[in-house]
């Protein structure tokens, strides 16, 4: 009897030993991780970053791949945004009971974990052919076929939120609105979306968070430039493509450029996600 | 029981009342279950008719269908005939804007919209009428005052009416639903989320509005009921079981399972 | 209107409701339109790569699977090389992530105290906000070193061991199968512990309670009645891990080496679906541009497939939970 006691325990003890280990290797990897970037980043930050532009190499900063960055995010967020709330509200609020919005759904939770690189193939195909061949190749990748791909990252992470926060708003609130004889979209556009409105927002942040990392959707949209340029039909530089290009690159002056631009955009992500878990676990919706 | 007596002396004994709707045969199903099961009754204008029961007896169900609010759900279904002024408001065309300018409704748990008060009671109207600015200020007030909130609310009303407290949010929500002038008010158990104190001024307010304005209340609450109302009907497992003069049904009740519920029995 | 009375005007309310009903109706219109634009991105990515891809796909059909080989000098498409460092990398990624995320969902269900349960779950989580090309940076200058340092170990050790000692063969590169396979370990790690965690936490107390009655320890409460009562989404989750190693790009472009020879060692070099299309894309013309759009079709259609189980399988114990 004692001996089967004896062995369940041990081998408790050693299960549970082995849990906390795989909990540390995963901390470890995060620290570890974390902390390369930031030495190596922290060391190669300066002034020069923000005001050269990447054409003169390794003199040279990140100026125009920061100012292409930060268009194509926002571009991406005034493409996505919209849609994406106006996709997850149909869901909440006209499907969330059907078969097609089920389908929606499903399709959606999809789309979110669709390889990033298929998606930039996606409207290479769609948007850099036909744009090419429409100008004789004046306008082929573009800062705008770089927002599209983008897009295509953040709409499933808006949509989904969107629709899960609507879905929190008490149906006593719609009741109410209705029975003043407010119509359908009134209410959802004035009152549902107001009392949903911090959860929404924590949505296209996340979405923000996600796609201003994305490196694969950009390579071959709005490929890359050398030069500043914010007008959305040129080919545009972006941080994680040029960091990209110089981790490739066997001078080690450009490798230090990319650890310097690598640190921003973690420091930038890393700080929407803070944000986002913040507002998210304050309160899931404004409402009561 | 001052108040019941208050109430029971009032000139108001009901009955000879004109109706201002008419429940005709009225049934109600959802998915199938058959959840009233022929309804008549008349309620009587400007008066409070309180509807009560143990909970599942159909009581809101009656009240939600006074106003089609039930519609917005799928698979539920009225059968039968309500006529407000003598028009059918179960009639597809008559049309939702028009009824439910008409009756009014306030239900279980305050919930006032994400905006300030002013914009609270401000909202529903700017939907069905094109007002001034100092017209609206003129009718908010009126709403806020009729539903003994004004003096609360006047300094605050650029605030959010998430600030309230809760027996102030259900005030709101009355001058909300006030503020459309309606000609019919569907209280759905207004106090059960709240104080003594508050649900005590709610009732208060009960009795001054019915001068105006004809009350449907549903309430669990039997003294609530004794208090406030004219009329009240009995309502189990979805059949009317009985409806008279407040007074009676709770002194001397003509049926027995009215007599249990009243005396405790069940419920 | 005066403003001292504020008697109402009358309302024209049938005309009110006509237009309420026509703005709602155009309403319901424009939220389904955009509802459906989710449908179409995915229908038009796969049609896309499929179309851009039509040369290669239709003209070498079977043999574009189940050739390795790649040489756009001659036009000759053979995607089995990155087809098999895809699938290979991604095995690796699920041997080593799984039990690792498993551990790590026990430790913050069962065993972690509850002040660490909050801050432990947020730092693994971070792991997924993590950009995948600061993976990439960390695997190509920290974890290639790393790796090229313990290798030898790898070979002497593991290396001597009949059958799967073949597999551990080679030149300490540090690049390599193995490499990118654990990269991308860590980085599936967050998604397969988060929803191995949930769905862990939805079983019912009295369950676990009813087990701990009968003097189970907390090892025996997990493996026989947590892990089978979330059997199904638990798969879910690996599945779903499965779908992002799938397609993971950046994270393994750096490490793998680059290489169309397939060996069976992992130390050696290879490819992958995602990487060759990184590498190789923009200066490709012609043929070799539609073989890596067909390739970029076959990765679609595999993690689309991939996901959908994860998707169904997660459903199921929503299902059973009535939700």
């Amino acid at each position: 009897m004692s001996a089967v006691y004896a062995r369940r325990s041990v081998v408790n003890i050693v299960a549970l030993t082995l849990s906390g280990l795989a909990t540390l290797i995963g901390l470890i990897f995060l620290v570890w991780i974390l902390w390369v970037t930031a030495q190596n980043g922290l060391g190669a930050i300066k002034l020069s970053l923000f005001t050269k532009i990447t054409a003169y190499a390794d003199q040279g900063g990140l100026s125009n791949a920061i100012v292409g960055s930060l268009i194509m995010d926002l571009m991406a967020l005034l493409i996505c945004a919209p849609i994406g709330v106006l996709a997850g509200t149909y869901l909440a609020e006209y499907a969330s009971s059907t078969r097609l919005g089920a389908t929606i759904r499903f399709l959606n939770d999809i789309l979110l974990s669709a390889p990033s690189i298929v998606l930039g193939l996606f409207v290479y195909v769609i948007v850099v052919i036909p744009t090419t061949e429409l100008t004789d190749g004046r306008i082929s990748f573009s800062g705008f076929a770089g927002s599209v791909a983008l897009a295509l990252i953040g709409l499933p992470v808006i949509v989904r939120t969107t629709d899960e926060m609507l879905q929190l708003v008490p149906g006593t609130l719609r009741e109410a609105a209705l029975s003043l004889g407010i119509p359908q979209w009134k209410l959802t556009m004035q009152v549902l979306m107001r009392a949903a409105f911090s959860g929404i927002l924590t949505g296209v942040l996340l979405a923000l968070a996600r796609l201003a990392g994305e490196t694969a959707p950009l390579l071959f949209t709005a490929f890359g430039n050398n030069f500043m340029t914010a007008h959305p039909l040129d080919k545009m530089a972006s941080m994680p493509v040029t960091i990209y290009q110089y981790t490739n690159d066997p001078n080690p002056t450009l490798h230090a450029i990319a650890w310097a631009g690598a640190l921003l955009i973690t420091l930038f992500v890393l700080a929407l996600s803070l944000l986002t878990r913040i507002m998210f676990s304050r309160k899931k919706v404004s409402y009561e | 029981m001052n108040d019941l007596a208050a109430a029971t002396a009032a000139p108001l004994t009901g009955a000879n009342a004109p109706a201002k709707l008419k429940v005709r045969d009225v049934h109600f199903y959802y998915n199938g279950y058959h959840a009233l099961k022929g309804i008549n009754m008349d309620i009587p204008e400007k008066q409070v008719t309180a509807i009560i029961g143990p909970s599942g007896c159909g009581k809101s169900t009656l009240l939600r269908i006074f106003n089609r609010i039930y519609a917005i759900y799928p698979k539920l279904e009225a059968k039968g005939s309500i006529e407000l002024d003598g028009e059918n408001i179960l009639d597809p065309s008559y049309s939702m804007n028009r009824l439910r300018t008409k009756v009014g409704m306030v239900f279980q748990k305050p919930v006032p919209f994400p905006m300030t008060i002013f914009e609270n009671v401000a909202y529903g109207i700017r939907h069905h009428e094109r007002l001034s600015r100092a017209d609206m200020e003129i009718r908010v007030e009126q709403a806020l005052r009729s539903a003994a909130l004004w003096d609360e609310a006047k300094d605050k009303l650029k605030q959010s009416a998430l600030g309230l407290s809760g027996g102030q949010q259900q005030r709101l929500c009355i001058a909300r639903g006030i503020a459309l002038r309606p000609e019919v008010l569907l209280l759905d158990e207004p106090t059960s989320a709240l104080d003594p104190i508050a649900t005590g001024r709610i009732e208060q307010l009960v009795e001054e509005l019915k001068h105006e304005y004809t009350i449907v209340i549903v309430t669990h609450n039997m003294q609530q009921a004794a208090r406030v109302s004219d009329r009240t009907a009995f309502m189990y497992m979805g059949d009317l079981i009985e409806f008279d003069n407040t007074e009676k049904i709770f002194t001397k009740p003509g049926k027995k399972q009215t007599e249990d519920y009243i005396t405790g029995r069940f419920g | 209107m005066s403003a001292t009375s504020a008697e109402p005007i009358p309302r024209d309310t049938e005309h009110r409701s006509r237009t309420d009903a026509r703005h709602d109706l155009f309403f319901r219109f424009l939220l389904r339109f955009c509802a459906m634009l989710v449908l179409a991105a995915l229908l038009g990515a796969a049609l896309s790569t499929l179309w851009g891809g039509r040369e290669v796909l239709f003209k070498d059909g079977f043999r574009f699977l189940f050739s390795s080989d790649w040489n756009p000098v001659e036009n000759q498409f053979g995607a089995l090389a990155p087809i098999v460092g895809t699938l290979v990398t991604s095995l690796i990624a699920l041997l080593l992530a799984v039990p690792v995320s498993f551990g790590i969902a026990l430790f913050l269900t069962e065993i972690a105290p509850r002040w660490m349960r909050g801050p432990v779950s947020a730092a693994i989580e971070l792991l997924a906000a993590i950009p995948s090309i600061i993976y990439g940076m960390w695997g190509l200058f920290v974890f290639v070193p790393f790796m090229a340092s313990i290798e030898p170990t790898l070979s002497d050790t593991l290396g001597n061991i009949p059958v799967i000692g073949a597999l551990f063969q080679g030149p300490p590169l540090g690049l390599g199968l193995l490499t990118a396979g654990i990269v991308l370990a860590v980085m599936i790690l967050p998604f397969i512990s988060s929803v191995m965690r949930e769905v862990f936490q939805t079983v019912p107390a009295r369950l676990k309670e009813s087990s701990y009655a009968l003097g189970s320890t907390t090892w025996e409460v997990v493996w026989d009645i947590v892990l089978p009562y979330t059997r199904s989404a638990v798969i879910g989750g690996i599945f779903l891990g499965l779908g992002r190693a799938l397609g993971e790009t950046m994270a393994v472009t750096f490490v793998l080496g680059n290489s169309y020879n397939l060996t069976a060692s992992l130390l050696m070099p290879g490819t992958s679906i995602s990487s060759s299309i990184a590498n190789e894309f923009n200066e490709a013309v012609g043929m070799h541009r539609s073989a890596l759009i067909a390739l970029g079709f076959l990765l679609f259609v595999v993690t689309f497939i991939v996901l959908l189980i994860a998707r169904f399988m997660l459903r199921q114990l929503q299902r059973k939970e009535g939700r």
